[in-house]
């Protein structure tokens, strides 16, 4: 499965905030997105994920254009895991995780032993077994940020859409997420807010400035210091772990310079 | 933590095999409330012979033939029998409603009339009682101006809610209740400029509603229509969870919940409608027993769809008794009943459980 896009514009109350992009979604990769607040990466998600529509370009997935399919065909293909999920009625865990059935339901079909048994082995993958009958409002945010990605994970699709999926979590909940993420071997396409966070998971990535891609590749090719003074108009200095090979950005603040 | 412990006790509550037995259970006190219920009335009528003409009526047995007519037979079949049947299925279909309209606009402080539906009724009752308007409908043109009256502003609401962009769960809360204001206040208008103590009466009688007017042919109609749309809603509870959840969410579960919303509006409306032609405006009970389910079984509208509408049916049945002989010689209209006994059990589970009414996030 691969996803596509082509010269993708999208506005907001009238003001355009992706402006023209192109970008691919290889099978098998971890593609990530880039970008300060405001530079138009959730922006674009959500027209790939059919809750905006773009305002130009076109957007393929597999084969198919993305407007020829209902949400529900596209639901079977591509889930969601974004950032913020509030649920302001009493869900038990079991029952939101569930619902990531419903796009391969029909209308008057009600849920079978495979729902309950694919449920049952979504929460061993994001290693939330024996909380099903957990309130959901209840977990922390870490707990039900996994809870989102079981419930992504029964909709059995091959693509997977991460929305800054790791704000608000404690360092140790942002890598269990995401290592449950990367040892599923889907593809994913997602948004980061943290560098390092990136660069430690994505087998590329695009850089996004203002609604366009400035800058496409692998995290070390991409991520210098020179990007991110003109990005960000921070200083830092970029170095890569002899054991690990993994890049480390560490941010000088204004005051130390002196 | 609270919560851990509410979780707890109920943990076995949550189970489905649980659920369908609570349901028979439901089902089961439901049929004792009928046959107790119907025993019990402002007229004395031995047990004997109240179950003489129901043996007669339902089931033609011969040997109780003399029980097909007479005063104690128009008294069961014809008053208070009807009166129990409405109970039930406007007990389960403002309960079943009660649920709906909280999905529908994302609202835990929701009841079937907060889009401006009971406003909308009172406003079309007051017109006919006060002005005379829809006599020529017929002898309940009253319950049928308040039906038009209820059904015009939920179409009105959502239109104006779909005006400029998609409607969503606030926009149709605010255009409800700004079309709830508009017509209480022509109700009000109407009520002040006249002179008619009488009919004042009427319709401070009308508002707080009354199974009194209950007869055969309206029931059976009653009955096609709400355990009609009952039934239509237990095959949707995916996508009444996922309005909860929000639009988003649910495009990405695959449903766009626009088309839904839209004709989960109109069915309640026509559900309302028909309650409130019947009985006017009885009211709390569709906050009351959504909140009282949900204690127990959670959110899931798999669940708490069947077991709302079999315990609103035997609530109201009792809360009718109760308005028939807690004053004797008089009927208290069912509305303040309801209150009455509902508001102090609801506040003592309120202050007892930790359920949290949707608050806790």
């Amino acid at each position: 499965m691969e996803l596509s896009c082509k010269e993708v514009a999208a506005s907001l109350g009238g003001n355009p905030i992706v402006k023209g992009i192109d970008l691919t979604v290889k099978e098998g990769e971890f593609i990530g997105i880039i970008g300060p607040n405001g530079s138009g990466k959730s922006t674009l998600l959500k027209c790939i994920y059919r809750v905006l529509k773009p305002s130009g370009g076109t957007i393929r997935l597999g084969n198919q254009d993305l407007n020829s399919l209902s949400v529900k065909e596209s639901a079977k293909q591509m889930a969601v895991v974004a950032q913020h999920n509030y649920y302001n009625f009493d869900f038990t865990v079991q029952e939101v995780v569930l619902m990531g059935r419903a796009p391969h339901k029909k209308m008057l079909e009600r849920d079978n032993a495979d729902d309950y048994r694919l449920v049952k082995e979504s929460l061993r993958q994001v290693t939330m077994s024996g909380f099903e009958n957990r309130i959901f409002s209840s977990l922390s945010g870490g707990e039900q940020q996994r809870v989102i990605l079981a419930r992504a994970l029964v909709q059995q699709t091959q693509f997977l859409i991460l929305d800054e999926p790791t704000n608000h979590l404690d360092i140790k909940y942002q890598l269990q997420l995401l290592d449950a993420v990367k040892r599923l071997r889907l593809t994913v396409l997602a948004a980061f807010h943290d560098l390092n966070i990136a660069a430690m998971y994505c087998d590329k990535l695009y850089v996004m400035n203002s609604g366009r891609v400035i800058r496409f590749g692998t995290p070390k090719e991409v991520l210098t210091e020179q990007l991110l003074k003109e990005l960000y108009e921070v200083n830092a200095k970029i170095t890569e772990d002899t054991e690990s090979g993994l890049l480390n950005i560490r941010y000088t603040p204004s005051y130390m310079k002196g | 933590m609270k919560k851990k412990n509410f979780n707890k006790e109920n943990r076995l509550l949550l189970h489905t095999p649980v659920y369908i037995g609570v349901c028979l259970v439901l089902v089961f006190l439901l049929v004792l409330s009928l046959f107790a219920a119907v025993t019990i009335g402002s007229v004395n009528i031995s047990v004997k012979d109240v179950y003489g003409v129901i043996a007669c009526r339902f089931l033609g047995l011969s040997g109780f033939s003399g029980y097909a007519s007479g005063s104690i037979h128009d008294v069961v079949w014809l008053i208070r029998l009807p009166r129990l049947f409405s109970a039930i299925v406007i007990g389960a279909g403002l309960a079943v409603c009660g649920i709906v309209i909280q999905a529908i606009v994302k609202n835990p402080l929701a009841d079937p009339y907060i889009l401006g539906i009971s406003s909308g009724a009172s406003l079309g009752a007051t017109l006919a009682i006060m002005l005379g308007v829809g006599t020529v409908l017929g002898g309940n043109y009253v319950g049928i101006t308040a039906f038009m009256g209820a059904f015009a502003v939920s179409l009105l609401v959502m239109t104006i809610a779909n005006v400029g962009g998609r409607a969503n769960s606030v926009k149709l809360l605010l255009a409800g209740m700004a079309i709830s204001s508009a017509c209480s206040a022509f109700s009000s208008f109407t009520v002040y400029f006249s002179n008619d103590k009488e009919g004042i009466q009427n319709i401070t009688y009308w508002l707080m509603g009354s199974l009194a007017g209950a007869k055969w042919p309206a029931i059976k109609v009653m009955y096609f229509v709400i355990i009609g749309g009952i039934l239509f809603f237990m095959t949707q509870y995916r996508t009444l969870n996922m309005m909860l959840l929000g639009d988003e969410v649910s495009v990405t579960l695959g449903t766009d919940l626009h088309k839904f919303r839209r004709l989960y509006l109109l069915i309640t409306s026509v559900m309302i409608g028909f309650i409130v032609y019947s009985s006017g405006m009885i009211g709390f009970i569709g906050l009351l027993i959504p909140h009282f389910v949900r204690m127990f079984f959670g959110t899931d509208h798999k669940k708490i769809i069947p077991v709302s509408a079999l315990t609103g049916s035997v609530f109201l049945i009792w809360a009718d008794v109760i308005s028939r002989i807690l004053v004797p010689k008089t009927e208290l209209p069912i509305g303040i009943v309801i209150s009455m006994i509902g508001a102090p059990c609801f506040i003592y589970l309120l202050v007892k459980k930790t359920y949290g009414f949707g608050g806790n996030g």
